[in-house]
């Protein structure tokens, strides 16, 4: 039977004001890309952020491999990688030596991190821009560090809010690749998109949010997935 | 213990290339003694009489020796003000780059939880604090040879001495800008929080407050030992220690809602 990484059931959270989350069910197994897409203020970064625990839940019950969000230690934390709204990473550091600091904040022995670094370095096609101070690098190739960050550890679980949101095409296919790879060997990865890009795309399930309750899924080898997710959206929107 | 090692490792890293930090710290390490320096020569005979009645009106008639106590309590004076705000611009900015940087997220969801994190950066912000002020105090040291003052005799020593023990009080007084950047989001809170500190303390002095008052107890033991008893300065201590206690327990319970 496929490890569950990641599971919610019955998740709600309100904000003040009324926004938020509600009833939400949702599962990353081993060796899976689950993608989660829809508009803007869906509910997708509510998600994430409950996932990671930067917002506590009020309703249901988040369990990140097998443990309760709230209850998770280092030993569960040092399988995750995460990149949310902003990445790890300091404009007055270079690239690698941001990369050195996230492997360490992330577990990786000092003596294990050179290799680590320069290993996610050639991965993510940032070698030329190792030493350069990620303050002068494109937002494009600072968010492919932030990635980078996300990814060095060799997570087991990755949770990723619109990694694309910045990148090049060329970027888009080096994380797509890295995503998949990651995934062949037993990752799980939770990557969420506000359009049917390249990630999504990529992924084994795509469920779609809205008004933020998940209100289906898409066919991801379907001929016309744009449609069929407009569809969703629309039968929420006005039911 | 590993995980404070770690971030401990981290931060100090980041401090390193700081240059908020850099100049920050170089502005009191070698502004205090530039003016100071510039004091004592005036003192010594530069400027018009009327310009140097006015100046021993200002510093008190203790510097018109212009010797080494002159030099080291205007120095006091000086640093008592100066690094209880540069001092809180530096914990304001430490703690707060990560709400100002956008950098807060990226730090859930990591195995070292964030008040190993926070608990490192005040460490780095005292270490820093303390490495200033040697290097103010040295700085100080080079300006009154160079002033042809001669070797500094015990007193001016033990003077010497207390602005750094001033440098140490100052950077635990500056913690509460810590606990404002955590509430506030960003560095500026933190910031306005030690410019009022400064304000309140220097009025405080002026008022006859008294030395129990840890925003002013430091300055007042610095300028006068034998003013202040030893409780007034432990209060200081516990006063910083309370600070730090409240931003490590922010930084645990932190939530980003928005």
């Amino acid at each position: 039977m496929t490890e569950t990484l990641l599971r919610l059931a019955g998740v709600g959270y309100t904000y003040r004001g009324g926004a938020g989350v509600r009833d939400v069910d949702l599962e990353v197994h081993a060796g899976e890309i689950h993608a989660l897409v829809g508009l803007n203020g869906a509910g997708k970064s509510t998600l994430m952020k409950l996932v990671l625990g930067m917002v506590q839940r009020q309703r249901g019950s988040v369990d990140v491999m097998g443990t309760d969000v709230a209850r998770a230690g280092p030993e569960v934390w040092a399988n995750v990688g995460a990149f949310v709204e902003h990445p790890l990473a300091y404009g007055e550091l270079d690239a690698a030596t941001n990369l050195a600091l996230a492997s360490r904040l992330h577990g990786v022995g000092p003596r294990d991190v050179p290799a680590a670094v320069d290993a996610v370095l050639e991965e993510l096609d940032l070698v030329r821009y190792a030493r350069v101070q990620v303050r002068r690098l494109s937002a494009g190739n600072a968010q492919r560090v932030g990635l980078a960050a996300a990814l060095a550890h060799g997570p087991r679980l990755l949770v990723l809010d619109e990694p694309t949101s910045a990148l090049d095409p060329a970027g888009i296919i080096s994380l797509r690749e890295a995503l998949l790879r990651r995934a062949a060997t037993g990752a799980g990865v939770l990557v969420s998109s506000h359009h049917l890009d390249e990630v999504a795309r990529i992924a084994d399930r795509i469920s779609v949010i809205a008004e933020g309750r998940m209100v289906g899924s898409l066919d991801p080898g379907g001929v016309d997935i744009e449609r069929a997710f407009f569809a969703r959206v629309h039968d929420e929107v006005t039911s | 213990m590993n995980a404070f090692r770690t971030a401990l490792a981290v931060e100090t890293r980041k401090a390193r290339s700081s240059s908020s930090l850099r100049a920050t710290g170089l502005l009191l390490a070698f502004g205090v003694p530039g003016i100071v320096a510039a004091t004592i020569a005036a003192v010594r005979g530069a400027g018009t009489p009327e310009a140097r009645a006015q100046l021993l009106a200002k510093m008190g008639p203790q510097i018109a020796s212009a010797d080494w106590n002159a030099l080291v309590l205007a120095a006091t004076q000086v640093t008592a003000a100066a690094s209880v705000l540069a001092f809180g611009v530096g914990a304001a900015w430490i703690v707060g780059r990560e709400f100002a940087d956008g950098t807060a997220p990226a730090l859930f969801g990591l195995p070292v939880r964030r008040s190993a994190i926070v608990s490192a950066k005040l460490v780095v912000h005292l270490s820093w604090a303390v490495l200033v002020t040697l290097t103010l105090v040295g700085v100080l040291t080079l300006a009154g040879l160079a002033l042809g003052l001669g070797a500094p005799g015990h007193d001016a020593v033990l003077g010497l001495a207390r602005i750094v023990a001033l440098g140490a009080l100052s950077a635990l007084v500056a913690l509460c800008a810590a606990v404002a950047a955590t509430i506030g989001r960003g560095i500026l809170p933190g910031v306005a929080v030690a410019a009022v500190s400064i304000v309140a303390a220097q009025v405080s002095a002026f008022a006859g407050a008294p030395p129990w008052l840890p925003l002013a107890a430091p300055a007042m033991w610095a300028m006068d030992p034998g003013a202040v008893s030893l409780g007034p300065l432990v209060l200081v201590v516990a006063f910083g220690a309370a600070c730090a206690a409240v931003t490590v327990a922010l930084w645990d319970r932190l939530q980003l809602a928005r």
